[in-house]
């Protein structure tokens, strides 16, 4: 980070020293805070979803006056889309947008269709490794995406290089405002892995017949694809000056898939994926949906103090502490519906819990569970950003939580 | 059960299970040349999802086999459904109308559910995504159906349910109509929050609960509807 500047007056660390530590497993000066709003914040403002996400103008205006009136807090969840072709590509599903497909104030949404066939595995283990991922989601994008439809490989490839200098272009210039606050970026690069990539391309009842009568394609053809994905990732993210990629594994929880057919499937790739990211110098951020408890001994094999766990509270976040903890900095998990439902005392009580049982010792980001939902009460993230000015402190133990 | 159906019965139950989904078409046309009706199809498939489910929660199994299941049972009933349509002999043990409230558009759970509820004997109404509270209570009324499943992955559904709730109790609906929740937006705690009347983890454990309500209705419900 640039800045020297604190986010709280009683920080001694800036907010990238903070979370530098949390993810070497060091223990920070207090828990780092990253507040994921992306679509709380049009609401919170009053401003239509379509002027938001269409608009950097808007958009900044909008996180602007969400940084003074809820926060401050200390990483920046950067995930505005100015491409729609980028976002396809990162994202690997048809996504429905305010203004375009949808109401002017509604929500985005993914939209579930098939796009691969069973053969789209043998000519990705058959084809070249170099430049394979980026090779696939160019051959795939047509198929799902309309601002991709028609286009052959080679002018799709350019346009996504134009259309990606723009979103740089954008990011870097966003992200000054950012830093001058003292605010950390989350997100160098994003992208769904390949494994999740398959089961969202393929939908989830053809992947589960494909895991039934050829597993064994699906695993070779992830791995095939891992090392082009985390060059793709890190050259993205050295241009946006961030050095973090963000891992989205959608579809490779328990909740989808058995602990053997991660370990055996999804994780060699992953594998290649992580350590490729650690040895280029950057921090790979798991964004783990869905209930990940049973996959985490075997990603004990990952190395330790380099990666950050995401997880969106349908893990038990405590027992992952207890399993992994040791291994990978955890980041979450106050739940979508307590940021809803619940009172701020409640939201505290949470955050207070998270703070002395995941943050014990360090190696911890407080955050919401996969993301603060655009109907959040606003005093309930704020009861957020009260808890670690209260709680989060390391050396200022205050009352023990309340026992879940 | 002649000594014919019982063999088609045992043949097509080893190759459910066997998760043998090419080989479905076939053992379901045995079922019927064997003289199966509606009846004695949902008698064949109850304990087979009874055991997967089982695996399933002891987790044996996971979604992968859930997912199969049903597209097996959604094969092969839909095979004895154009045979077997007008069998009067069918019981099932209740009504339920399911659907994806306003504020949401996510299938996959819902979808999943619908399955294994109607495999484990209920008929179904699966109505949809993004369905208005007015057009739920409309379903409700229409099909006489005593269990509301409503499907949230997003929390921008919670609205939805309370209003869905509040009409229910404006059309004296409500004492009638017991309401479950689920998907990822769910948690224990709204249930009161949103003034329904149980909250479910996964698909099985809401089969549990539908279950758990139909045995405290006491009495199966008789209809000449085909599987829904």
């Amino acid at each position: 980070m640039n800045s020297a500047k604190r986010i709280y007056p009683k920080d001694s660390m800036t907010a990238q020293q903070r979370f530098d530590a949390a993810v070497r497993l060091e223990t920070p000066d207090r828990v780092p805070l990253s507040l994921m709003l992306y679509y709380f914040a049009p609401v919170y403002a009053g401003v239509s979803m379509h002027q938001y996400m269409a608009d950097p103008g808007t958009y900044a205006s909008v996180m602007k006056k969400v940084w003074e009136e809820v926060g401050p807090w200390d990483i920046y969840y950067n995930i505005h889309p100015v491409s729609r072709l980028i976002y396809s590509y990162v994202l690997m599903m048809r996504t429905l947008w305010p203004g375009y497909e949808l109401a002017e104030d509604e929500m985005a949404k993914v939209e579930e269709i098939t796009y691969m066939n069973p053969e789209d595995y043998d000519s990705v283990i058959d084809g070249p490794e170099l430049l394979g991922d980026t090779l696939f989601r160019l051959r795939m994008l047509g198929r799902f995406c309309k601002e991709a439809e028609g286009a052959g490989i080679a002018s799709l490839a350019t346009r996504m290089i134009i259309h990606l200098a723009r979103q740089v272009r954008n990011w870097r210039k966003d992200f000054k405002w950012w830093r001058e606050q003292g605010a950390a970026i989350q997100i160098g690069c994003q992208a769904e892995m390949p494994f999740d990539t398959f089961s969202q391309a393929r939908n989830v009842l053809n992947f589960s017949m494909d895991l039934m009568r050829t597993p064994e394609k699906i695993g070779q053809a992830s791995t095939r694809l891992a090392a082009s994905y985390a060059t793709f990732s890190v050259t993205v993210a050295r241009l946006m000056g961030v050095p973090t990629v963000q891992c989205y594994c959608h579809r490779s929880s328990n909740s989808f898939i058995s602990p053997k057919q991660f370990e055996e499937l999804a994780l060699p790739g992953l594998e290649v994926v992580v350590n490729r990211i650690v040895d280029a110098g950057m921090t790979p951020i798991l964004h783990c949906d869905g209930d990940w408890l049973k996959n985490l001994p075997s990603m004990r094999r990952l190395p330790a103090g380099k990666v950050v766990l995401q997880l969106d509270g349908l893990t038990d976040i405590f027992r992952a502490k207890e399993v992994i903890g040791d291994r990978m900095c955890i980041f979450g998990d106050v739940p979508a519906a307590l940021l809803a439902e619940g009172t701020p005392t409640e939201v505290g009580e949470y955050c207070h819990r998270l703070i002395e049982e995941v943050g014990k010792g360090g190696g911890f980001i407080l955050a919401a569970g996969c993301e603060v939902p655009p109907n959040a009460k606003a005093e309930c993230v704020r009861a957020m950003v009260d808890a670690v000015k209260k709680y989060g402190y390391y050396g200022e133990r205050v009352s023990p939580p309340v026992a879940a | 059960m002649p000594d014919s159906l019982k063999s088609a019965v045992t043949d097509f139950q080893t190759k459910f299970l066997a998760f043998d989904i090419d080989a479905i078409p076939k053992a379901t046309r045995d079922l019927l040349s064997a003289g199966c009706g509606l009846s004695d199809f949902l008698t064949a498939c109850i304990p087979c999802m009874e055991e997967i489910g089982n695996k399933f929660e002891a987790g044996e199994y996971y979604l992968p086999q859930l997912v199969v299941a049903g597209e097996m049972f959604k094969i092969a009933s839909r095979q004895v459904k154009a045979v077997a349509a007008t069998d009067s002999g069918c019981k099932y043990i209740g009504k339920i109308v399911l659907a994806t409230p306003k504020g949401d558009i996510h299938d996959l759970g819902k979808d999943i559910f619908a399955v294994l509820a109607e495999a484990s004997g209920f008929s179904v109404q699966n109505v949809g995504v993004d369905i208005e509270p007015k057009i739920l209570v409309q379903e409700i009324e229409k099909t006489g159906a005593t269990i509301l499943g409503l499907s949230c992955l997003l929390t921008t559904t919670y609205a939805s349910v309370r209003e869905t709730v509040r009409l229910l109790e404006e059309k004296g609906l409500r004492n009638s109509t017991r309401i479950v929740i689920g998907g990822g937006a769910t948690e224990k705690s709204l249930v009161e929050k949103l003034g329904v009347d149980a909250q479910t983890r996964d698909a099985y454990e809401g089969i549990g609960i539908i279950k758990s309500w139909a045995a405290q209705t006491g009495s199966d419900i008789e209809t000449k509807e085909a599987v829904a």
